[in-house]
């Protein structure tokens, strides 16, 4: 046996346990969700194939328009937004230095750490109508009470707002940490050409953070189209009940759940997962060849 | 010594070693029993532990788990338990999701194991409640254990402040507004927003209407929502929205504002009583409950809801049925209610001086006598996933001014009726 033989074997030994854990933990429940979904299957009792009747049946139900329709418009919004705030919080952090810097981050990173069930509380309690701290603020200016939470042209945009504000913190921590690896004296040579504030983000910031702004944007992706805990609480859902007033806060992982654990549909949850897994191997797919189309650095 | 001594000692100690050699001979069993999170902690948690260590001590080799879970994950664990047979051996949940864990095989049926139980446990019992957990003939999911009827809270201080005299008992729906008129004029709210949630939802539907029109048929697949009814309920809801705080009954904005005096009704079950009677303490909090007001003057109106004790069908699942039916039993649901003033289904313990005496129960056991249950009909189908918010989304649209009441039912009951028809 040669020695590159003996190297190979030496390292796909030491990736051995990933791949064991990867294939039990990662795509047995994949390949099994698969399978699964031309079954109708309670979870216990025999299963039998409904070939793609399980696809059509979630298809063609009143939840999952309104679920593909509401996850649309949230990620096309939150992605950005939240890439947005959590940049403009890096810049401001890095800005800083000592005790200040140390403050800002703990600060914006607090909201990550939190439990959700504990921010979903504090967020009721803010978008409550009449006496809630926003409709309280509102109330200042003579604007009448809002209910954020149960009026349908509100809910979606509300819960955004919760989601950017814990997604941020941690957002924030990766792109400083890109933002402290960017070379000092670049931004002294843009200074000496007269470079503004503005254009030494635009022309030196962002393009030398642009494997971390890849990273921060597939990921956002990826976390967004799988959104489920953040609204599942603000709407207070149950399996038997969710999604909020008129269904304005359902999303797909929530509908999915509900069929499976409310309803005993494993089979037609399993369709809604293994639809959901192809779309976010699909953004992920597309993602990486815009990133190799467009160069990461 | 003498010989006789002697030998006694002898006998005594072989005697002893023996007894030690047979326990040690005992196979060792374990149970795992999951509850609701609120009977594993505090002075429930102790109480089940007590029952539980009275029960090991009967059953040498014997260790019982408890484990308090959230009503998520006690469904989904027991669920996913049945299938993968790693979930508990003895549990509890609501009545109103027993069709989901009989759907997914997660209940044994416990028919012979009842049946074999001496006549003198078994007249314990509840009796529609044990109609509940048989819904075919030899076909028996669970033991009824505990179990809640709703109250309406009153803030006192608020009543008083709007000058509400709170001896008078509320006669209808029409002097309960009469009395929101009042709060509202002192510049109070009257109520939580009561269409945000199909549990405060059925508390003011149970006003006009019997238990054969909530719930649905699953043969049919049709609900039995009485449009007249829900029209009349539809149009309280309009009249109600002035007062409401915009907040749903299980928010901890609608308590908090009960507590700090700006709610003055607060209709919920006997379990929201603790962080009352702790705020009566601490802040002064002046309140009482009542029976929830119907529609006309001697209706009543108010949700009943249980929980049940189950058992997976395992290999040790007739140990486990032996202690489901030792912690439901009369001595256990006595002690269970005189220590926590909980509502159970155990008649006879109810009736006991010690629990019978406890206010909160009487009104409880009161309220359940003509509430509505939750959600009808048990352990005989699942309600499709939109069922629930179809009502409260309808409700809330009627309320807003979106809809007639009459326009509302119609479509209602067409909704719920397409929902049951495609599963």
């Amino acid at each position: 046996m040669s020695s590159r033989t003996t190297r190979s074997i030496a390292h796909y030994l030491m990736l051995s346990p990933f791949m064991l854990l990867f294939a039990v933990f990662f795509l047995y429940p994949i390949v099994s969700g698969l399978f699964y979904s031309f079954f109708e299957w309670n979870a216990s009792q025999t299963s039998h194939f409904v070939g793609l009747a399980n696809y059509t049946k979630v298809f063609t139900s009143r939840n999952f328009e309104k679920a593909t329709w509401n996850l649309l418009i949230y990620v096309s919004i939150t992605v950005p937004l939240g890439i947005f705030v959590a940049l403009s919080l890096a810049l401001l952090v890095d800005s800083f230095s000592g005790f200040w810097a140390k403050f800002f981050r703990s600060a914006f990173f607090i909201p990550v750490v939190m439990p959700l069930f504990l921010a979903a509380t504090i967020w009721r309690w803010i978008y409550a109508p009449n006496f809630g701290l926003l409709n309280t603020i509102l109330g200042w200016f003579g604007m009448p009470s809002v209910q954020f939470l149960n009026d349908t042209g509100t809910m979606l945009y509300a819960m955004i707002a919760v989601d950017v504000w814990v997604s941020a913190g941690f957002n924030m921590v990766i792109i400083l940490a890109g933002l402290k690896n960017v070379p000092r004296h670049y931004y002294e040579a843009a200074r000496l050409d007269g470079a503004s504030t503005f254009q030494q983000v635009v022309h030196v910031t962002l393009p030398s953070i642009r494997p971390v702004l890849f990273f921060v944007i597939t990921y956002g992706l990826i976390s967004a189209l799988q959104v489920f805990d953040v609204p599942w609480l603000l709407t207070g859902s149950s399996f038997a009940e969710y999604g909020g007033r008129a269904n304005a806060l359902l999303f797909p992982v929530m509908d999915m759940m509900g069929r499976g654990f409310g309803s005993v549909r494993f089979g037609q949850a399993s369709a809604y997962g293994f639809m959901l897994t192809i779309l976010i191997v699909c953004v992920t797919a597309v993602m990486f060849a815009l990133r190799k189309k467009f160069g990461d650095a | 010594m003498s010989f006789k001594a002697g030998f006694g000692l002898s006998a005594l100690a072989a005697g002893a070693l023996f007894s030690v050699g047979t326990a040690h001979a005992q196979e060792k069993v374990t149970l795992e029993y999951w509850v609701y999170s609120d009977f594993a902690q505090g002075e429930a948690l102790k109480l089940q532990q007590s029952f539980i260590d009275e029960f090991e001590a009967k059953h040498p080799g014997l260790t019982i788990n408890i484990a308090g879970k959230g009503d998520d994950d006690l469904l989904t664990g027991q669920i996913a338990g049945a299938a993968s047979g790693s979930g508990p051996d003895v549990f509890m949940n609501s009545t109103s999701a027993g069709a989901s864990l009989v759907q997914a095989g997660a209940l044994k049926n416990i028919y012979a194991e009842w049946m074999a139980m001496p006549d003198s446990f078994r007249a314990q019992f509840n009796k529609d409640l044990i109609a509940m957990c048989t819904p075919k003939p030899e076909t028996m999911y669970c033991i009824p254990y505990t179990g809640y009827g709703s109250l309406m809270f009153r803030n006192l201080t608020v009543l008083e402040q709007a000058g509400v005299d709170t001896k008078a008992p509320i006669k209808d729906w029409a002097d309960w507004l009469s009395q929101m008129e009042k709060v509202k004029a002192a510049g109070k709210y009257g109520v939580p927003d009561m269409t945000q949630n199909w549990a405060s939802f059925l508390n003011i539907y149970s006003g006009v209407a019997e238990a054969s029109e909530w719930g649905a048929d699953f043969e049919t697949k049709k609900t039995l929502i009485n449009p007249e009814k829900y029209a009349k309920t539809a149009e309280f809801f309009q009249k109600l929205k002035p007062f409401s705080t915009g907040t749903n009954i299980n928010d901890q904005a609608t308590r908090d504002l009960f507590i700090s005096n700006e709610l003055a009704f607060y209709i919920n079950g006997p379990w929201v009583n603790p962080p009352l009677e702790q705020a009566a303490k601490a802040s002064g909090l002046k309140y009482d409950w009542v029976m929830v007001p119907g529609a006309t003057e001697g209706k009543k109106a108010g949700v009943q809801g249980y929980e049940f004790i189950g058992v997976a069908p395992k290999a040790n699942s007739k140990l486990a049925f032996e202690f489901a039916a030792f912690v439901t039993e009369k001595q256990q649901m006595t002690r269970w209610a005189a220590a926590l003033g909980r509502y159970n289904s155990n008649v006879e313990s109810l009736a006991d001086p010690s629990v019978s005496s406890n206010p909160l129960l009487a009104a409880t056991y009161e309220s359940a006598k003509t509430a509505l249950y939750n959600k009808p009909p048990f352990f005989l189908g699942t309600f499709p996933n939109s069922y629930w918010s179809a009502i409260t989304d309808n409700a809330s649209a009627v309320a807003d001014g979106d809809m007639k009441p009459d326009e509302a039912a119609s479509e209602l009951i067409e909704q719920l009726n397409e929902i049951l028809a495609d599963g």
